[in-house]
């Protein structure tokens, strides 16, 4: 292949030639000639020599499964396996386009020998969880003098597996670090007092009382008989029913209402483990795309991060399938957390819950709003801002509906954006603690 | 690599002086290079234009002066001679003092100039299209050595010719052989030769420079990269650290020492937390991010001894002194064979040898015309091309890749699709279904049946 630069040599070879011709001048015709041998002398040779088919790409990656916001460092050995040197290959390592490149590049431009190989790395910070590939990589094969190139490109891809961000995790860590106040702030053990062996405070002894629960020193102290109260920490059985409908998906790419759902999910998961909680996942839309039951195994974050990286937005929720699909499968009373923007029809999910109810279990809805995630407001010319507020309100009071009705049942919505998302999620775990829902 | 360029900087320099040494010689038999060339052609083309000025405002005017006075424009037209031309530009006739005052005598002077300047401007356009090929191609060379394009050294090299071409067609003495020579080695040392074998010199080591910068370059600007990186790493996360102390930092002083302005990464970063957002917990984010990706790097260099040198890919940096060897022998064989080739190509002798041409034109007087070049040029420089076609056909170096996924993994792949296919028809009857069970549960209920808590909450919701 003769590059651009090559077909100019070219031109510049045939106005010479063809000015010499003019003007019967050997002068000109004689450096046209040199021109346009130069180019097209060596062009079999390059040929015979630029066996592209020789190089060879090995990508390496320290990790194959990240969080999103983690880094990778991406190796890229080139092999030259043929018997001839290249002079100049280029060497593009792609990589998704929503990942960031943090250190280094993923280019390289360099001489390679027979037999050698050439190592060059990078370091990529993972966006955006999913599934993604590293590669394919893209071969440029150069003369010297740039006027001929082969092109080539490598397929071989590397996955990676990008778990949702575990950003939420790490900066509740952090701020439950900095007050001094264990692992989150007004986090509080549900316990049933008058069992077990950890001590939970004093009250005044009432008759029929046993006599060794009686503290001796503080009744002394204050002038009445006074027992010592013992409680015993009870757990919570919680399902997270994340709706990936289309609907889901609106939004700025990361800011969607999926994406805010999915690192509740994340949350909510991890703050069951550390309290020995049990914790499922439903990842759903027209059909169960993965269910993750309630469970305290070492692997289980990573077996919900899995089930949650791979959620997509599309097709429509079936509330009432994936609720018979858990239903099924739990037998222990449990707390449902629906995460659904509630867009579809509502007799679904009524029926979904009536199920639920039916089946002794609770749930609560963390309903995020749409509007609340899609472009801001302000950004609007008037009658966009006229449309999205009608839009909104008609929302609004479909959702109020729906809210009411199922009030009726005990079943709360608590109506979110993007900035209470994980507040809320927090607050209800908490709050389902505390009142003792859903115990085992 | 960089004394390898600058060595090869210094032969573009020596073969371009060289080349220009040689127009400039072969162009000075023809007394072309007078200095004040390109003065008098400015000076001309103004004359030029005052009198087309000249010319424009007479007929506008005097259309007017008629139109509107019905009066003879004659002083006016001899007015704007004596003002446009005369006095401003310096055309008054020889033998002539003081202005014109006779129209017909304006008219016929205008004519004479027009034919005069025009005659001028051609004569010293060539004088003054030489000079600025000349410039034009000093330019570019220099452009050449500092940014090291190759446009900038075609350019210099196409200037350079240009100057011959237009001297060729202004009928000035240019290089040239009387009689092409029949022997290669009159050839070879022929000051013709000498000064296309030069020419064409400048235009490989031009090349050969630059693909020594480019080669070498990457790998010295990788380098330069990641210290800049590094450092401005090292810099964010004290700054980082200074923030959460309370003490207040300069972003921009940051930016400039370190390079961090090109490291998008960490700027967006550093102005998450400094710039602008209200939310302490994205500041966190920023933070956090840069820390991780100071420990992530930190543990990469420690762990690992080769990390620094794979994140600059020194070992990709090819040796000076098989850059030095190859380029000289790559450029020799290259000469060799072009001069070569080149002489099989044009020599009548030659041609007259191996095309076996009839005797009446082998002593006609069109085998001594270049034209002849061409009846071995074309095949032969299409046949280099159609040679490195068959090849590159043969050895099928373009195909692209296909990533091959084994038959189970196929098959793996295709049941997965069938299942999720037939678990979503699946959803869809269910979901039709309970539709229409729904619906009769609806219809039953306008009937009179008892509904139950949950149908009258549903009601409720489409109310």
């Amino acid at each position: 292949m003769i590059t651009q630069r090559g077909f100019a040599v070219v031109f510049s070879g045939v106005l010479l030639v063809t000015s010499g011709f003019v003007w019967a001048n050997f002068y000109l015709t004689t450096l046209g000639v040199y021109l346009i041998i130069g180019l097209v002398v060596t062009l079999p040779l390059f040929a015979l020599t630029a066996n592209i088919a020789g190089i060879q790409i090995d990508r390496e990656i320290d990790k194959v499964k990240v969080f999103s916001g983690d880094f990778v460092r991406v190796r890229v050995t080139v092999h030259n396996t043929s018997r001839r040197h290249f002079d100049f290959i280029e060497i593009w390592d792609q990589y998704p386009e929503t990942w960031i490149l943090a250190i280094g590049e993923n280019f390289i431009a360099s001489r390679i020998e027979p037999g050698s190989s050439i190592t060059f790395s990078y370091i990529l910070q993972a966006r955006m969880r999913g599934r993604y590939n590293l590669g394919p990589t893209d071969v440029v094969m150069r003369d010297r003098l740039g006027l001929h190139y082969y092109k080539r490109t490598l397929e071989a891809e590397t996955e990676i597996l990008v778990y949702p961000t575990w950003k939420d995790v790490r900066r509740m860590e952090a701020l439950g670090k900095q007050r001094q106040l264990g692992l989150m702030f007004g986090a509080h053990r549900t316990k049933i007092v008058g069992m077990g062996t950890d001590f939970a405070g004093f009250r005044e002894y009432v008759p029929g009382d046993p006599f060794r629960l009686i503290d001796w020193k503080t009744s002394a102290k204050r002038g009445d008989l006074v027992v010592r109260q013992f409680e015993q920490e009870k757990n919570i059985q919680v399902v997270c029913m994340v709706d990936t409908s289309g609907s889901m998906g609106n939004g700025y790419p990361e800011n969607t209402k999926l994406e805010y759902a999915i690192r509740a999910a994340v949350l909510l998961t991890h703050l069951g483990l550390e309290r020995k909680d049990l914790v499922g996942t439903c990842v759903f839309s027209e059909i169960v795309h993965s269910y993750v039951p309630p469970a305290t195994s070492p692997n289980h974050m990573y077996n919900v991060l899995e089930s949650l990286a791979m959620a997509s937005p599309s097709g429509w929720g079936d509330y009432e399938s994936a609720v018979s699909y858990v239903v099924e499968q739990t037998r222990k009373r449990s707390l449902f957390i629906f995460f659904t923007d509630m867009e579809e029809s509502p007799a679904p999910l009524l029926n979904a819950m009536k199920t639920i109810v039916a089946n002794g279990h609770r749930a609560q809805v963390i309903s995020p709003f749409g509007p609340w995630f899609e472009a801001p407001v302000g950004q609007f010319g008037p009658v966009e801002k006229v449309l999205s507020e009608a839009v909104s309100e008609e929302l609004w009071e479909r959702r109020r509906k729906i809210s009411r009705a199922l009030a009726k049942f005990n079943i709360s919505v608590v109506n979110v954006g993007p900035e209470d998302f994980l507040p809320t999620i927090i607050k209800t775990y908490e709050e389902a603690k505390q009142r003792g829902v859903a115990m085992f | 690599m960089r004394i390898v360029t600058w060595i090869l900087r210094f032969a573009s320099i020596v073969t371009f002086a060289a080349m220009a040494f040689l127009v400039y010689s072969a162009m000075d038999v023809n007394d072309v290079w007078h200095w004040a060339a390109p003065y008098e052609f400015v000076v001309t083309v103004f004359r030029l234009l005052s009198l087309i000025f000249f010319f424009a405002s007479i007929v506008l005017l005097s259309a007017l002066v008629i139109v509107f006075t019905g009066a003879n424009p004659g002083t006016l037209v001899t007015g704007l001679y004596n003002t446009l031309v005369l006095r401003m530009w310096y055309m008054q006739p020889y033998g002539v003092r003081g202005p014109l005052t006779n129209i017909n005598q304006v008219m016929a002077q205008f004519q004479g100039d027009l034919e005069r300047i025009l005659l001028s401007l051609w004569d010293n356009a060539f004088l003054f299209l030489y000079f600025l090929c000349a410039g034009v191609s000093i330019a570019l060379f220099l452009q050449s050595l500092f940014r090291m394009e190759h446009k900038y050294a075609s350019g210099a090299f196409v200037s350079m010719q240009l100057i011959l071409i237009l001297a060729a067609f202004r009928g000035h003495l240019i290089p040239n052989f009387e009689v092409f020579p029949a022997d290669f080695l009159v050839f070879l040392f022929h000051p013709v030769q000498i000064l296309a074998l030069i020419s064409f010199a400048y235009l490989e080591t031009s090349y050969q420079m630059i693909y020594s910068h480019s080669v070498g370059k990457p790998v010295e600007e990788r380098e330069e990269t990641l210290r800049k990186q590094l450092l401005a790493l090292r810099q964010a996360t004290r700054k980082v650290d200074a923030i959460e102390r309370g003490d207040k930092v300069s972003l921009t002083a940051m930016s400039r020492s370190s390079g961090a302005t090109a490291f998008s990464f960490l700027r967006e970063a550093i102005e998450r937390k400094v710039v602008g957002s209200k939310d302490a917990l994205e500041n966190l984010d920023a933070i956090s991010d840069v820390r991780r990706l100071q420990n992530y790097v930190d543990d990469i260099l420690t762990s690992d001894s080769r990390a620094r040198d794979e994140l600059t890919a020194k070992a990709a940096s090819p040796s000076s002194g098989y850059i030095i060897g190859s380029t000289i022998m790559g450029s020799a064989i290259r000469f060799l064979s072009v001069v070569a080739v080149s002489f099989l190509l044009i020599s009548p002798s030659v041609l007259t040898t191996i095309l076996n041409l009839p005797i009446g034109i082998q002593n006609s007087v069109e085998i001594l015309q270049p034209e002849m070049t061409l009846l071995l040029l074309v095949p032969i420089a299409l046949l280099f091309p159609f040679a490195a076609m068959v090849i590159t056909w043969f050895s099928k170096r373009e195909v692209v890749e296909e990533p091959k996924l084994s038959k189970e993994e196929e098959e793996e792949q295709k049941r997965h699709k069938r299942r999720i296919e037939q678990l979503k028809k699946e959803a869809k009857e269910k979901r039709r279904a309970r539709e229409k069970a729904r619906k009769e549960a609806q219809k039953r209920r306008e009937h009179g049946e008892e509904k139950d808590e949950w149908d009258k909450a549903l009601e409720e919701t489409y109310r």
